[in-house]
């Protein structure tokens, strides 16, 4: 099955699946965001909508500058929308506060960037630990809590390893690591194995697919490869700040 | 604070300019203070004998209205007393008729206390300076001024040779050097004690040389003499003589010289201060992508605040106790340079203070660094490259 094929199978699922429902994790009504430069408004979302449930791989899938990137931050309260409504459950995420809103991504959202995004001079044990520092977990329990999540992703014994001697798999599996170990139940990924090749590529994929199988997270990934889009469950194209055809 | 620690000592290299520079501000400022009053005492003791300014003089003048007066022993002891004299020094002079190699001829004697050579900070040039013993036990000795010895006998070795003046002979101790005074260098310096006993009639104690402590303690000194005096004796012809004019100059020099010093420490710790705040700009600069990373994993604006913040604090702290260390050392060195040790509790103040002020310049030069680092937004951040 080629990348068309394989689009055209999830668009198709999608649309049997996508229906808002009431036992969503996640949802979005009619969100947009503009930006306002010299040049005049540039509008990179306009009226998206749709949910997420756990147990879901959402891939949000377009071309460069499409607003994917754009609508993953808004999903992870790193921005706010111009306008449209947010939802976790029965909580609208836009009227927290800014304290609020940090103190909600670090106990329900993980994050993986693209660039492998890890501390400099660090080692792995202290890039896991940053977030449980943040969310105030006693130092004694956090030692289990790191193991526990480099295990899921196989990388338990790089533990003490200095972050810049791993490779670039390696790295990603970390940050990979470093978004499960506060037990978060949305991973936001954006454009997880664009820095790696094929093989490394689908290692991180077969843990995220690890994660989900559990059923109390859901991943939305950013990408434009199709065969990662093809391993999700659902995929969301988006072209022009519009999520196409899907509800 | 142990993120930040671990930040400082990961980045040890970048910081150590800023270190030395705020470490060495420190410990001038706590050699300053703590040996401050006695660095200045021997600086004022130094300077003072160049112009003489610490020195009163003190007389009895000669009016042909009043009777011929002298210091009374009590008035001495009562100037002695005055808060800020070092020392009181009573002195008589006159003139008296020697023989030298069977030839008559009249020689300036003066007639000195105990105290006189402490007064003048004098010392010998040769042999020695008679001792306050000397002039307990009115013995018969003299020393003799550069001037007279050389033109006496022709040589600085006058130790143990004798002069005949009056009707008794003087054993010559030494040679006095430093007297500055060129009529007093052709002089002869026999014990009060034994002047009094040998030649009252011809001696006036009529001068009193006072010197204090500080340049600071001479106005008051000065104005406490008259009353000391008559608490005592008649002081209707008392003259107190100072030198204001010399005690003017000596005392500018010394500000602008103590000025420039203070100005070279502030200037230190200024530039410290501002190299904390460029390295946290810099720090901020270069770990944007951190700071935002940061934040994405659920760091508030206070905790990003408060991490830049405590990493200038450790910066200045860690200065601050070099610094300490630092000025412990001088201190301990200019105090056997100069011979005198600071009390403890002034060096414990001082560690007390630049505590302080390693705190006030921490937050003070890492407040706005971090106020840009907590305020910076997440998304321009991770996408920083």
């Amino acid at each position: 099955m080629n990348s068309h094929a394989i689009l055209n199978h999830n668009l198709l699922l999608m649309n049997t699946k996508a229906a808002p429902s009431p036992d969503a994790l996640i949802q979005v009504a009619n969100l947009t965001k503009t930006y306002h430069n010299g040049a005049g408004p540039i509008e990179v979302l306009r009226k998206v909508d749709f949910a997420i449930h756990l147990g879901e791989m959402v891939a949000v899938m377009g071309p460069s500058g499409s607003g994917k990137s754009s609508l993953l931050y808004i999903l992870g309260l790193l921005q706010l929308p111009t306008s449209g409504s947010y939802h976790w459950q029965d909580t609208d995420l836009l009227t927290l506060s800014r304290g609020q809103q940090a103190e909600f991504r670090r106990r329900r959202l993980g994050f993986v960037f693209q660039a492998c995004d890890l501390l400099e001079n660090s080692t792995v044990y202290e890039n896991l630990e940053f977030p449980l520092i943040y969310e105030g977990v006693e130092r004694q329990e956090r030692p289990p809590r790191i193991q526990e999540a480099l295990q899921r992703v196989n990388l338990e014994h790089r533990l003490y390893h200095s972050s810049n001697l791993l490779s670039g798999g390696e790295r990603q599996r970390v940050a990979v690591a470093r978004a499960l170990v506060n037990r978060p139940q949305l991973i936001l990924a954006d454009e997880p194995t664009g820095q790696l090749d094929r093989r490394h590529g689908h290692l991180v994929m077969e843990h995220f697919e690890e994660i989900i199988a559990v059923g109390d997270t859901a991943v939305v990934v950013v990408t434009h490869d199709p065969d990662i889009a093809a391993r999700c469950s659902r995929v969301c194209p988006m072209e022009d700040g519009v999520l196409c055809g899907l509800r | 604070m142990r993120v930040s620690l671990r930040q400082v000592v990961r980045h040890r290299r970048r910081y150590i300019g800023v270190v030395l520079a705020i470490a060495i501000g420190v410990a001038g400022f706590i050699s300053i203070i703590t040996m401050g009053q006695d660095v200045k005492r021997n600086f004022n003791e130094d300077l003072a004998f160049i112009g003489g300014v610490t020195i009163i003089r003190t007389v009895l003048e000669f009016r042909p209205q009043l009777p011929l007066s002298e210091f009374h022993p009590d008035t001495v002891e009562a100037i002695q007393k005055i808060p800020g004299v070092t020392v009181a020094s009573l002195v008589g002079m006159t003139r008296l008729n020697f023989f030298w190699k069977g030839e008559p001829d009249n020689l300036s004697v003066v007639a000195v206390d105990e105290n006189f050579w402490k007064m003048r900070n004098l010392t010998a040039i040769s042999g020695t300076l008679f001792s306050p013993q000397a002039v307990k036990e009115r013995q018969r000795v003299v020393v003799l001024g550069k001037r007279l010895a050389q033109s006496l006998f022709g040589t600085d070795q006058v130790a143990g040779r004798t002069i005949e003046m009056g009707h008794d002979v003087y054993r010559v101790t030494g040679i006095v050097g430093g007297l500055r005074d060129i009529n007093m260098e052709k002089s002869v310096f026999v014990p009060l004690t034994t002047a009094v006993d040998r030649f009252s009639r011809e001696l006036v104690r009529d001068r009193m040389y006072v010197r204090c402590a500080t340049w600071d303690d001479v106005p008051a000194v000065a104005a406490a003499i008259p009353q000391a005096v008559k608490a005592h004796q008649s002081a209707k012809n008392l003259v107190v003589e100072v030198s204001w004019e010399n005690l003017e100059h000596v005392k500018k020099v010394a500000f602008w010289i103590e000025f420039f010093i203070y100005l070279a420490f502030a200037a230190t710790l200024i530039l410290g201060g501002m190299g904390i705040w460029n390295i946290m700009m810099a720090a901020v600069r270069t770990r944007t992508r951190e700071i935002g990373l940061k934040k994405a994993m659920g760091a508030e604006d206070r905790d990003i605040l408060s991490q830049f913040l405590t990493e200038a604090l450790c910066l200045s702290l860690v200065a601050a106790v070099i610094g300490v260390a630092l000025g412990r050392v001088l201190v301990e060195l200019l105090g056997f340079w100069i011979g005198m040790r600071p009390p403890e509790e002034l060096f414990f103040t001082c560690l007390a203070i630049s505590l302080v002020f390693a705190v006030v310049l921490g937050v003070g030069a890492g407040l706005y660094p971090s106020l840009q680092a907590a305020r910076m937004e997440v998304v321009s951040a991770t996408r920083y490259e």
